[in-house]
């Protein structure tokens, strides 16, 4: 027994001598240190949550994280990759109500299922409109979701589709509207020891059209203004409205003085440039590398004229 | 932070080394096989020239943790051929001039494979999307996009 360890230990030493990535660990740009686990299960993973609290980090895709802790924007001291967590990778349908995905449904599988491009069309497309085909085979929508951040397109399209997150957590389980989960910049309503275990999308009504447009420097950049729109048209009449603005406030929000002020509204082309206006107005975006507030503000006008009128097109088609 | 015994599956080698979990899946390949064809360019997944395929599909390594694909199938471009046979997309990449400085190549490569192993028979605006994620800083796309489409051809005539 004894002589079995004692290889084992100068195996162990002889790889560690043979070990050449010290230094690159050292080097300037490298990741600062972390505990690493592989929880197996939801409730593994809540319970790691919190007993390490806002120390800990979750590792879905990546794509977004690892590079900002090698920049060491963030220097999670835990790192809880949920990778391996059994179960979280589906797309499928949630009863007669609607459909659901899990928080490690990855953006090219719901890209290229065909129940999303049938029936949540302008999640398709936010989708489709992302360059990379890596970052897509990587990436998941939720993780997307959980970063936070205003400038995201899928947020937009799934707040205008009404989507619902699921949340479990030490405590149990809870379930959110994506609405209210947002609230400050790159902040949720995730409680220590929660994390977002899928999303629901309910069925869309009878009626309802979609439309999602965006505004980018290049196609690979991340939107300067992103705009999802779903209306619900009934005898040329306005019957219900979601207006989502990515990229023009802290967060993701739905523009709802406009949203109030187009229903019942016949949707003729004055009706829908006042509705822009007033959507505009409840921006409040910033000046950066992509575009300045100003220019922000007058671009949601017309993207929201234009998001409108392109869902009122599908109609008339 | 802990050290750890790690199986890694590299162009259908084994290797054990020793990592630490902040080490990439690029500084993996780069120092300790010395596969030094996956390239080092950005560093925060814009690029593609990092590219390789874990478990057949297109992964940036620089944004992946190594210890995160332990036991799966890494492929680098330095997998592809098989002696001194070239995979028909290396193949095609020489035919076809797609090469000026060479450092998104293969990058380019591993996600042409990937594309094409999912589609064998895509049109020109399908292999444009599928490389949408893999900047060449020498712009020479239209001889990667021929390159490509050549590929796909021979492949499926059974150059596989």
């Amino acid at each position: 027994m004894l002589l079995v360890f004692e290889k084992l230990d100068s195996y162990i030493q002889n790889a560690l001598e043979n070990w050449r990535l010290k230094e690159p660990i050292e080097k300037e740009g490298g990741m600062k240190p972390f505990e690493y686990f592989e929880p197996r299960t939801v409730a593994e993973a809540t319970k790691l949550l919190s007993n390490y609290g806002g120390k800990a980090q979750i590792l879905a895709g990546g794509i977004d994280l690892i590079p900002r802790m090698r920049k060491g924007d963030i220097k999670p001291k835990y790192l809880i990759n949920i990778q391996k967590v059994t179960g979280l990778e589906y797309i499928e349908p949630d009863g007669k109500k609607g459909i659901k995905f899990g928080a490690m449904a990855k953006l090219h599988s719901l890209e290229t299922s065909k129940t999303i491009q049938n029936h949540y069309p302008i999640l398709y497309e936010a989708i489709h409109q992302i360059t990379s085909v890596q970052a897509k085979y990587m990436g998941t929508a939720v993780g997307n979701l959980c970063v936070g951040t205003p400038a995201s397109d899928v947020a937009a399209a799934l707040l205008a589709l009404g989507a619902e997150l699921r949340i479990a957590g030490a405590k149990g389980k809870r379930r959110e509207p994506l609405e209210k989960f947002y609230l400050d910049y790159l902040r949720t309503s995730l409680k220590r020891g929660e994390m977002v275990t899928g999303v629901f999308l309910p069925t869309p009504q009878p009626g309802t059209n979609t439309a999602f447009l965006n505004l980018v420097r290049t196609r690979s950049d991340i939107a300067k203004i992103s705009v999802a729109v779903a209306i619900i048209v009934k005898d040329s009449i306005c019957r219900e409205a979601r207006i989502a603005i990515g990229a023009a406030a802290p967060i993701v929000f739905r523009a709802r003085k406009a949203e109030a002020a187009l229903i019942g509204q016949k949707l003729v082309s004055e009706a829908i440039n006042k509705v822009a206006e007033t959507a505009a107005g409840e921006t409040t975006p910033i000046n950066d590398l992509r575009s300045t507030a100003e220019y922000r503000k007058e671009t949601a006008k017309i993207l929201v004229r234009r998001a409108l009128e392109k869902a009122l097109e599908e109609i008339k088609a | 932070m802990k050290k750890e015994i790690a199986k890694f599956k590299i162009n259908g080698r084994i290797h054990e080394v020793i990592i630490t979990p902040n080490v990439t899946l690029s500084e993996l390949l780069r120092d300790q096989p010395d596969l030094t064809g996956t390239k080092h360019a950005c560093e925060v997944g814009q690029c593609g020239s990092c590219t390789v395929l874990v478990d057949g599909k297109p992964t940036l390594s620089c944004s992946t943790l190594a210890i995160s694909v332990r036991d799966k199938e890494v492929l680098t471009v330095e997998g592809l051929s098989r002696g001194t046979q070239l995979h028909p997309l290396q193949q095609a990449f020489i035919d076809h001039g797609a090469i000026q400085c060479g450092f998104c190549t293969p990058g380019m490569i591993l996600m042409a494979k990937a594309l094409l192993d999912e589609n064998p028979n895509p049109t020109r605006q399908e292999v444009k999307e599928g490389l949408g994620g893999n900047l060449c800083r020498c712009t020479g796309y239209v001889k990667i996009i021929d390159a490509v489409t050549a590929a796909a051809e021979a492949m499926r005539k059974g150059g596989k």
